[in-house]
């Protein structure tokens, strides 16, 4: 579904990413993990037609993004941001924002098709009920809910997320990904999604690709990139790993400086 | 880059010439250089004035009662206040002009271009008198003046007079001592009367001489004036802000003028919208105020 | 999604409405004094009377050019600060007032109006908001791409140098010319050509069309350049597009009737507040807005000190921040506060 061959890219002339190559095939769950600087936000901003690559292509289904119409891009491709940043409107009013890349030039209304789409993916979401109300009037996950409902709108058949969690408490964080991985489950959604916390990726993601310093350092499953040796080296800190106690998935322990140094003694 | 913006700026400049072009067609906005020369109207009945100076023209000429509207500022003589006002000196009614339904409107060089177009393209008679340059042109305009409103016979004489009297007032200064003088027209911004207005003829005829003569219209320069060190100064203001800058004045030193306390202030009014026979009562009081060191 | 359209159209009706009122407000107000039953048989049986000539050549242009100026510098407003998604933006941060101000400036000065005839002077005008349009835009594209931030401030620094330049030229003018930039600096409906008012009507009405095809552009854009283009936005060329139409409806407006400040300011924000943020409904409601708010402001403005007239960018801005002042706070109040 998704390639990028060769990539490197950059600001002005300070390269952020080189020599990123991979896959992501249909119905993957696929996150992005690496410390902060690591290039990240600057891989998914390529994927997403934001950034132009110095050197290489990004294809999606075999095809060059830069080749393809922005509408057509935006029918295949939805991105959920990280926070709402706009004009406060309705919740209806902005999942139907999502329906953008579907009307038609001189279209100025959207049809009852529309409106049945935007409605089901709020109740997918299960913010149906937040319907009426005003973007600056629900909570922080609602929100994040409502993101979401908008992407889906465009009728992806590639969802991309940019740190949906960093904000949410525990109970929203477990929700929103527990909804994305029945969309990926039961809508056939490929998902890639760039994430900071590396115990939810593990939870959550089929596979994990790691960025440190602009480049790819491993690929694979949670088990393949999370060992304790990978973590140490990428993220320079000291850390025990585990299993998860009911899903047996790597589980990071973060262990203070101070109870370290009790231990050794 | 860069070319494509030439390329541009030259397509839009052919544009413009060309909207001007086919703008221009059904515009009927007049030359305007001197007087625009209408077929007469004979006895205007109706005569609407735009400028206190043509009032006080027509007034002279005695056809005031002919005048039927004038503006807020036609103050001189005090009967034009009562007539009907149709604006400032600048801005027009439109409507109500066209209202009056009058033979003539006579505009100044400062009444608002589009008015004057939009009353023509009304079927208004409208002749626009340019500004004053010097006694000669005031004596030319109050003789076409005289022709518009059928009185040409009487601005004759009227003229006549006072070119008389002028000559005999120069004739009167030749041989004394030409002081230097300088006309302060406006206080905050200083403004000086420079050779191209006709206060410079209040000077020369008068047998001063005029510091400021060649100097291009703009803000004059103080520094300039006290290098130049006139022997009086005239100041056409009124009220406070001419006493003050009477004041400012006397208090350089080295000034000839404030020296000899030859530091004047006149009624601007006076000077500003001259008649022929207004010139020569106040090239008088010039004359007074050079060579009498009242 | 049938209720939007009712309360759409609703909105549509009433501004209509209320733009039929002030037309006829200002078609029967004035500095000559004309009561209603007269005027009715004027208009049916008075064709070449004066009073004929004063409804139909005198008022009507005004009142049809302040519809075109105050819909198109509205319109203008509206795009603007949807492109930008920054509420102090209005046609004049640009600098194309600016520019078309020292045109005309020039042309007066040189004394072009005199030779060329008075047509010339819009024509400079335009010509110098051309100008400033071209410049700001090359300063502001960096790569192929449009920032929208460099416009705003290049805008406005152009503006900054504009003015600096117009108190040049006044400074060493004559005092006739002095008037006549000044009265027109001041902005004013009083134009004797019909062509250019019709072409002024054809402008303004031609950018509302134009703005509808970008409607769902400007409502993407609110979220954002990044978020627009990932709704399949394609953000470049739109920016650019808004920015020639809101330049050249500018642009157009200054050079006919010099400047009006206010208009494409206050009034999106005010209409805003009653139809929300959706450019479908707020692109024309803006206009008619707009419209109804100049035409009301030059009828004041003609006949508060009949015969003498107030400059009509006085009235808009005096009425027009209180206006918006007073529905301000009374939002807030509403609002609790928010």
């Amino acid at each position: 579904m998704l390639e990028l061959k060769s990539l490197a890219c950059g600001y002005n002339l300070k390269p952020v990413l080189q020599d990123i190559e991979f896959k992501v095939n249909d119905k993957e769950f696929v996150g992005i993990i690496g410390p902060n600087g690591s290039g990240k936000t600057t891989l998914l901003r390529v994927i997403t037609r934001i950034l132009k690559p110095s050197k290489g292509e990004v294809f999606l289904n075999g095809r060059n993004i830069w080749q393809m119409k922005f509408r057509e891009l935006a029918r295949y491709v939805a991105v959920v941001p990280q926070n709402f940043g706009g004009v406060d409107m309705s919740v209806e009013d902005f999942v139907l924002l999502g329906r953008i890349p579907y009307l038609e030039r001189l279209q100025f209304f959207e049809s009852k098709m529309d409106l049945l789409i935007a409605q089901r993916c709020l109740s997918l979401t299960d913010t149906l009920k937040l319907k009426g109300k005003l973007m600056s009037e629900i909570s922080g996950g609602e929100r994040q809910l409502v993101l979401i409902a908008r992407a889906l709108a465009q009728e992806p058949k590639l969802l991309l997320l940019d740190e949906p969690t960093a904000h949410l408490d525990i109970t929203h964080q477990g929700s929103i990904l527990d909804l994305i991985k029945k969309l990926n489950k039961e809508l056939g959604l490929t998902v890639v999604m760039v994430l900071h916390d590396l115990n939810l990726a593990s939870e959550y993601c089929q596979r994990l690709v790691l960025i440190n310093e602009g480049r790819i350092y491993k690929t694979g499953t949670p088990q393949e990139v999370l060992n304790y040796k990978i973590i140490e080296e990428v993220y320079k800190t000291v850390v025990v790993m585990e299993k998860n106690p009911v899903s047996s998935k790597p589980y990071i322990v973060l262990v203070s400086q101070e109870e370290r140094e009790k231990r050794r003694k | 880059m860069r070319r494509n913006i030439i390329l541009l700026v030259v397509l839009f400049g052919i544009c413009a010439v060309a909207f001007y072009f086919l703008l221009k067609l059904p515009d009927n906005s007049a030359r305007e250089t001197g007087f625009s020369r209408y077929p007469m109207v004979h006895q205007p009945k109706r005569i609407i004035s735009l400028g206190p100076s043509i009032t006080k023209g027509l007034y002279l000429l005695g056809v005031q009662d002919r005048l039927i509207a004038n503006t807020i500022y036609c103050v001189d003589p005090p009967e034009a206040k009562n007539k009907e006002k149709i604006g400032t000196v600048v801005e027009v009614s439109i409507e109500k002009v066209f209202n009056l339904k009058p033979d003539l409107v006579l505009a100044t060089s400062l009444t608002n271009p589009k008015a004057r177009v939009k009353l023509k393209n009304l079927g208004v008679n409208v002749v626009t008198f340019s500004t004053l340059k010097d006694f000669n042109n005031i004596c030319k305009q109050f003789l076409e003046l005289g022709r518009l409103v059928d009185k040409e016979n009487e601005a004759k004489e009227i003229v006549k007079s006072a070119e008389n009297e002028v000559i005999s007032i120069r004739e009167k200064v030749k041989g004394l001592h030409k002081l230097k003088v300088f006309v302060q027209m406006g206080v905050r911004p200083l403004f000086a009367a420079t050779g191209c207005y006709f206060v410079n003829d209040y000077i020369e005829f008068a047998g001063g001489i005029n510091i400021a003569k060649e100097a291009r219209e703009g803000i004059y320069s103080r520094e300039q004036i006290l290098k130049e060190n006139p022997d009086v100064i005239i100041i056409t203001t009124m009220g406070m802000a001419a006493e003050e800058e009477k004041r400012i004045w006397q208090k350089y030193e080295t000034l000839s003028a404030a020296k000899s306390g030859r530091i004047y202030i006149i009624d601007t009014d006076e000077i500003t919208s001259p008649t022929p026979q207004s010139f020569v009562k106040t090239l008088e009081d010039f004359v007074h105020i050079l060579h009498s060191g009242e | 999604m049938r209720r939007k359209v009712f309360y759409w159209s609703a909105w549509i009706l009433v501004l209509f409405c209320l733009l039929l009122t002030v037309m006829l407000f200002s078609f029967c107000a004035g500095p000559v004094d004309m009561p209603l039953k007269k005027i009715l048989k004027v208009i049916f049986e008075g064709r070449g009377t004066s009073e004929y000539s004063i409804l139909f050549d005198i008022r009507l242009p005004r009142i049809i050019l302040g519809f075109a100026i105050g819909g198109a510098l509205s319109l203008a407003g509206v795009i603007l600060q949807g492109m930008f998604r920054n509420p102090l933006v209005e046609p004049y941060t640009l600098g194309i007032s600016g520019g078309a101000a020292v045109g005309v400036c020039l042309n007066i000065v040189l004394g072009l109006s005199r030779g060329l005839g008075i047509i010339s002077l819009p024509i400079c005008g335009f010509l110098g908001a051309i100008l400033v349009i071209l410049l700001v835009y090359s300063l502001s594209i960096r790569k192929g791409i449009l920032k929208i931030q460099g416009l705003l401030l290049t805008g406005v620094m152009i503006s900054f140098i504009s003015s600096s330049l117009i108190m040049l030229i006044m400074s060493v003018s004559h005092t006739e010319d002095l008037h006549g930039i000044v009265f027109w600096v001041m902005g004013s409906l009083e134009e004797p050509n019909w062509l250019l008012i019709k072409l002024a009507l054809g402008i303004a009405v031609f950018g509302l069309a134009v703005s509808y095809l970008f409607c769902f552009d400007l409502n993407a854009f609110s979220l954002g350049e990044e978020e627009a283009l990932h709704l399949g936005i394609n953000v470049e060329r739109t920016k650019r597009l808004l920015f020639i139409v809101a330049s050249l409806l500018t642009g157009f407006s200054v050079s006919v009737a010099g400047i009006i400040g206010f208009v494409g300011l206050v009034v999106p924000h005010f209409i805003r507040m009653f139809v929300g943020p959706d450019h479908r409904i707020l692109l024309i409601s803006s206009f008619l807005c707009g419209a109804i708010f100049l035409i009301f402001c030059d009828t004041l403005a003609r006949i508060i000190i009949a015969p003498l007239e107030l400059p009509v960018g006085v009235i808009t801005g005096i009425l027009g921040g209180s206006l918006f002042i007073y529905a301000l706070s009374k939002k807030q109040v509403s609002l609790g506060g928010k």
